[in-house]
């Protein structure tokens, strides 16, 4: 061991973390992308079910001329006019469409009085899809879905995985061989078909959609729960607490668990990314987040049709890097954390 | 070893009754039948409905029945086009078997090579670069690779063709092939450089460098042997998950396999379909990880006696 003597674990394994390269890496990465995922509304220049029908398919780059209206259905969220050109007379603001059609509102119904507070000529980063929603503002918004199944499935798989495995390896025998046996039952499974299934079962929908994933992930932190309760069964403080007379639930949750941390933490983000792909997967076939809330499955599987055309590839290629961006830091910071953790490891 | 097996097949058959039990529930919120028949159907044709699916019967009667059927290779009837499941299974299992062994077999012969390449000299830019890459191909879905695949290749490059079936031409078989391997792959290169690290790193290896055997002989007759353990039990254990890959393959490529017929049912809620398909992925998974238990028992005692 290169360290000092008396340095708790988890200050061992921050400072070795802290000395990977790539784990750091992926922790400001991931860091900017909660943080872009909370303040979702103020990094993104529209709201994501904002349709502007004149300016659907656009691509990246793209700069539209618009008129901000009141929207009477929700004073939060303004309706869009494209336009080509305006003029204000009066109490009127005169103004051509995209193609060319001339119209009229009335000044009072729009947002603000002068031009600079109702006209502008935003920034379509990314393009627009069919309907004409901005890319960048769904994919920020489709962030939001994929962070939150990722914590939300992750924690019920972690649930499930823990309680089992530590039942199993605690009490061994016919729990034992009952959690075994109900382990490798789903674990006959492949995991996106047996998520696919729970979706069926549960129908489509937000919440569904991550229970069905979250029941589908805990086979892997079961097992290695039971095979680290197994080890740390023997070990003499867990004598030492049925010595003291401690309950089960006890030595369980406030003894051992803790000590079976370490490969633990490591597992959930892997089932972290692994549960972004399972969302994704299931947008992509229909079942899933239903829209219009925004999900990066959807966005690329709406982007797929035009594929074949060879036309605005964007709409698939940046949710796809999205994704991809998103599973590879969670995927490298795992590496990292658990480099950090494994003692076996401690040179570097 | 007889134990060993008889032991084996029985508990490999409990799993698969919990199997069957799983999948039997895999059916959509609500009563199936006024699924099947619409919202605006009268309480009688549903009734109707419900005995003649079975569904007035107790459920314990219902699963009984479920698995006698199976047993007798009925997997009921598509509730879409009214076909026998069976039928539907075992007319597009080619397809997939194709997309899944050519796949499989390119991401063993492909992922050993690559994960020995990075092993013999770690830490530099060819192990870098191997690993990064496959660590590239870990966190892309299949059906992303997919997509990306059919934009350069097929759209933009015009290299391959974006979808179809390999009675056109065998080079409709290589975008969905080299897309499903993608994934196994870049994890059996991962599994054996540090499966191959791990082994170098021991006694024997030193002694037969010790002995003065060549570098080569001992990194591919010693080590690499011993190395492939762990390869074998990913490459097996990996077969399932590339069976359910291909689901999203099949859509994509538009090839006419067990994965494409899922992929439909799912849409339209087609359940007995979709129970179908998935029992199917599911028991030739059992089927493959039990025999690859049996191959250990029998190559290794020790595996026997745990």
């Amino acid at each position: 061991m290169s360290t000092s003597t008396g340095e708790s674990p988890s200050r061992l394994a921050w400072r070795r973390l802290r000395k990977n390269r790539g784990a750091v890496i992926g922790m400001i990465v991931l860091g900017i992308m909660v943080i872009m995922a909370i303040a979702a509304p103020l990094v993104t220049p529209f709201d994501p079910s904002t349709q502007i029908l004149e300016y659907s398919v656009k691509p990246a780059g793209f700069r539209g001329k618009v008129i901000y209206k009141r929207n009477l259905a929700d004073a939060d969220v303004p309706s869009i006019l494209a336009v080509s050109s305006y003029e204000e007379i009066g109490d009127s603001v005169f103004y051509r469409d995209p193609a060319g059609e001339p119209y009229r509102v009335a000044r009072s119904t729009l947002i603000g009085t002068a031009p600079h507070e109702y006209y502008d000529e935003p920034l379509f980063l990314l393009g627009t899809d069919r309907f004409g929603r901005d890319l960048f503002t769904r994919l920020v918004y489709g962030m939001r879905v994929s962070l939150s199944v990722g914590l939300i499935s992750e924690s019920i798989a972690l649930a499930i995985g823990i309680i089992l495995g530590a039942l199993a390896g605690y009490f061994r025998g016919w729990a034992d061989d009952g959690i075994m046996w109900l382990v490798n039952v789903v674990w006959s499974f492949p995991t996106i078909l047996l998520v696919v299934a729970f979706s069926v079962i549960l129908g489509k929908g937000y919440w569904q959609t991550f229970v069905a994933i979250g029941i589908s992930s805990w086979v892997d932190i079961a097992r290695i729960v039971r095979g680290q309760f197994f080890s740390i069964r023997e070990q003499e403080y867990v004598e030492a607490t049925r010595a003291l007379g401690y309950g089960h639930l006890r030595t369980i949750f406030r003894h051992m668990l803790p000590n079976a941390a370490g490969p633990i933490i490591v597992l959930s983000t892997a089932g972290f990314a692994t549960a972004i792909i399972a969302e994704a997967s299931l947008s992509f076939i229909g079942l899933g987040v239903q829209p219009p809330t925004p999900s990066w499955g959807q966005m690329i599987k709406d982007g797929y049709g035009y594929i074949a055309l060879g036309t605005n590839w964007g709409m698939t290629l940046f949710p796809s890097l999205a994704m991809a961006i998103g599973v590879l830091v969670l995927n490298v910071f795992g590496d990292g954390l658990r480099d950090a953790l494994d003692p076996k490891t401690s040179q570097r | 070893m007889i134990t060993y097996l008889l032991r084996k097949v029985l508990y490999t058959i409990l799993v698969l009754v919990g199997v069957v039990v799983v999948t039997f529930f895999i059916r959509p919120p609500g009563d199936p039948a006024r699924v099947l028949l619409g919202q605006r159907a009268d309480s009688a044709s549903v009734a109707a409905m419900r005995e003649q699916l079975g569904l007035d019967k107790p459920l314990p009667v219902q699963i009984g029945t479920y698995m006698v059927n199976l047993v007798k290779g009925d997997l009921g009837r598509s509730i879409a086009t009214n076909r026998s499941v069976t039928e539907t299974i075992i007319e597009r299992l080619p397809a997939t078997a194709l997309l899944a062994l050519t796949s499989i077999a390119i991401a063993t012969v492909l992922g050993i090579l690559l994960g020995v390449i990075a092993a013999w000299r770690p830490n530099t830019w060819i192990d870098t670069l191997t690993m990064s890459t496959s660590l590239l191909g870990i966190s892309l879905p299949a059906f992303v690779v997919g997509l990306l695949f059919v934009l350069f290749f097929g759209v933009v490059l015009e290299w391959f063709p974006n979808s179809g079936y390999v009675d056109r031409g065998p080079e409709f078989l290589v975008l969905p092939m080299v897309t499903l391997a993608i994934r196994p792959l870049s994890i059996i290169a991962r599994v054996t450089r540090s499966s191959m690290l791990d082994v170098l790193g021991q006694d024997y290896v030193r002694t037969a460098r010790a002995k003065g055997l060549s570098s080569s002989t001992v990194f591919l007759k010693h080590a690499l042997r011993n190395a492939l353990n762990p390869v074998v039990t990913t490459v097996s254990a990996w077969f399932a998950g590339l069976l359910a890959g291909t689901y999203f393959i099949e859509f994509i490529f538009n090839w006419p396999g067990i994965g494409l017929a899922a992929f439909n049912a799912i849409e339209k809620l087609d359940y007995p379909m979709i129970q179908g398909t998935v029992l199917f992925t599911a028991v030739v998974f059992v089927a493959v990880n039990t025999l690859a238990d049996l191959v250990y028992g029998f190559i290794d005692p020790k595996v026997r006696l745990s």
